[in-house]
């Protein structure tokens, strides 16, 4: 087994008796994708406090809330298309606000140059979803690219809880723009390489 | 691909990444951004919220304390 791969089971292992819980309440999954965005927004109110610490902890909650929606529908077999919709947009807010939080923060300290490296961070973490969303409207699977949304919020929690969150705007702003490169580059090529389709 | 160096391979295969999660791959790219994270010094990145040289700073210093204590 490999080191995240350990990482992650180990983490499993509370996450199990959550969504034990939640399935056994009954707690309808949209509402917990919800309630998650509802947390996201109040760790990016801490983050533009500069509460980083308080803003990890309040991280780790609303990151349990995204990831066990989806396992919780899966249990009480409520996916549905919805469902899926409604995750992904809710995600691109409670990603929009985490970034929000950092840039209202380095503007009240006067730092342009980290409100730049925030945004531009924002805006391809932004773009990695919607490339792959448009991709996947062309081809059957665009999942190229390393930085997806599972580890840029990694990241946030890291930056957070040892205070070194401008190496992480950094981190997940290269990171991003390589990703979004790897989408087009991947999707162009899937098209160039697929069978013409027959003329109607 | 079978045309390119090693190196440049790892390069490419780098910034054009394929690999699932757990995979050794995505470990070694874990360890080095970590690392980035972690061992650079936040002065050096201008860090609006962090101060100091961080352990690549102390590094430095034992180093330096090290050299000095050996010449002297």
């Amino acid at each position: 087994m490999t080191l995240t791969g350990l990482i992650g089971h180990i983490c499993m292992f509370p996450l199990r008796s959550i969504i034990a819980a939640c399935v056994a309440l009954r707690i309808h999954p949209n509402i917990l994708t919800f309630v998650g965005v509802l947390i996201n927004v109040a760790a990016a109110v801490a983050l533009g406090q500069a509460r980083f610490i308080t803003a990890g902890f309040i991280m780790i909650v609303a990151n349990i809330f995204d990831f066990i929606d989806g396992k919780v529908a899966r249990e009480l077999q409520a996916e549905t298309k919805f469902g899926g919709f409604w995750d992904s947009v809710i995600d691109r807010f409670s990603d929009i606000a985490l970034f929000l939080g950092l840039i209202y923060l380095y503007s009240t300290r006067g730092r342009t140059d980290y409100v730049m490296i925030a945004a531009i961070a924002m805006m391809f973490a932004i773009m990695t979803s919607y490339t792959r969303a448009r991709a996947e409207s062309l081809i059957a699977k665009c999942k190229v690219g390393f930085m997806e949304r599972p580890e840029r919020i990694v990241l946030f929690m890291i930056g957070a809880f040892t205070n070194r969150m401008a190496a992480v705007m950094w981190v997940i702003g290269v990171l991003s723009v390589f990703t979004v490169a790897d989408r087009i580059i991947y999707t162009y090529r899937e098209l160039r390489d697929a069978p013409p389709e027959p003329a109607s | 691909m079978k045309t390119l160096t090693l190196p440049a391979r790892i390069l490419w295969n780098a910034f054009f990444w394929t690999y699932e999660r757990a995979t050794w791959q995505y470990d070694l790219m874990v360890i080095a951004i970590l690392a980035f994270v972690w061992l650079t010094p936040p002065d050096w990145l201008g860090d609006p919220m962090a101060s100091g040289t961080g352990p690549i700073g102390w590094m430095l210093a034992m180093l330096r304390v090290y050299t000095s204590s050996r010449s002297s």
